[in-house]
């Protein structure tokens, strides 16, 4: 008997797919509005950046994507994430344009895979800034 | 002489009711964990980023909405713990009383999505406005979600 239950046991061992590797981006999604919502009058808005990402086609790298505004447009994510680094204000870059919490808004498209959508995300969290939104698709 | 040597060598057998005893326990631990795992991580291939800046799941209360992939980007359900909901409008509103429960139960909770990576942006915008719309239900609750991918470790 004791055989098989340590079979058993093994099987079990073996079978139980614990969730390795599975890490998270932490997002707060914005809140609902209430249709009895102030607006601050003393609050200062600021000009969110905002990023277009759309799909191309079926592989992982056929997308595009768009910085609005007068920057040099990013081919990849990697580029993207140099962007964005190379205009956050920090102590390495006094001449930045954008502090670590300025908005910044990712864009995606209808049918922008979730993999290009989350590539986008994961650019913008390496490049250190924490103000993110995902926004309806467009 | 004495009475021992007169009866002759004892023999020496070892206890195994212990060891059986721990072992159905780790059995059950096993059987028990496997079924949990399998609830809550529906089999799907999430998002590897190349160089990932997640961060690990930490130690908190949470809900897990799998948005069960179909062909072409689609999606075939939601799924909140066991229960299935179709991805449409009355689907979204079962996920909505669902979860606004959990928050009553839980300001603090958290909800992971996991979506397949080929799932298309159209089909999950909708789920986070039901998040963000059943916290708000439940009490003004910050709505705050994890993004799960596959990270580096």
């Amino acid at each position: 008997m004791i055989d098989v239950v340590f079979l058993l046991l093994v099987y079990f061992m073996v079978a139980t797919e614990f969730k390795v590797g599975e890490e998270v981006f932490r997002l707060d999604l914005p809140k609902q509005m209430s249709s009895d919502a102030i607006d601050d009058p003393f609050d200062i808005d600021e000009e969110p950046l905002r990023i277009r990402v759309a799909t191309l086609g079926e592989g992982a790298t056929s997308y595009r994507l768009v910085m609005e505004g007068p920057y040099d447009q990013p081919g990849t994510f990697d580029d993207l994430f140099d962007q964005l680094q190379s205009v956050q204000i920090n102590d390495v870059n006094g001449g930045g344009l954008f502090r670590a919490d300025h908005p910044i808004i990712i864009i995606p498209g209808r049918t922008t895979r979730w993999e290009h959508t989350v590539e986008a995300f994961n650019a913008v969290v390496r490049a250190s800034y924490s103000n993110i939104t995902l926004a309806k698709p467009q | 002489m004495s009475a021992g040597y007169q009866r002759g060598p004892t023999s020496i057998n070892a206890n195994l009711t212990p060891m059986i005893d721990v072992t159905f326990l780790l059995i059950v631990f096993f059987v028990l964990v496997s079924q949990i795992v399998e609830v809550e991580n529906v089999a799907m291939e999430l998002v590897e980023p190349a160089s990932p800046a997640s961060e690990r799941m930490a130690d908190e209360q949470r809900a897990v909405i799998n948005l069960v992939p179909d062909v072409d980007g689609g999606l075939d359900s939601y799924r909140l713990g066991s229960n299935s909901f179709p991805p449409n409008d009355d689907g979204r509103l079962a996920l909505r009383a669902n979860l606004i429960a959990l928050y009553r139960g839980n300001q603090s909770l958290r909800v992971n999505l996991r979506a397949d990576r080929s799932t298309e942006y159209q089909h999950i915008e909708p789920v986070m406005q039901t998040i963000s719309d059943a916290a708000t239900a439940a009490g003004d609750v910050v709505p705050r979600i994890n993004l799960v991918v596959i990270g580096e470790s």
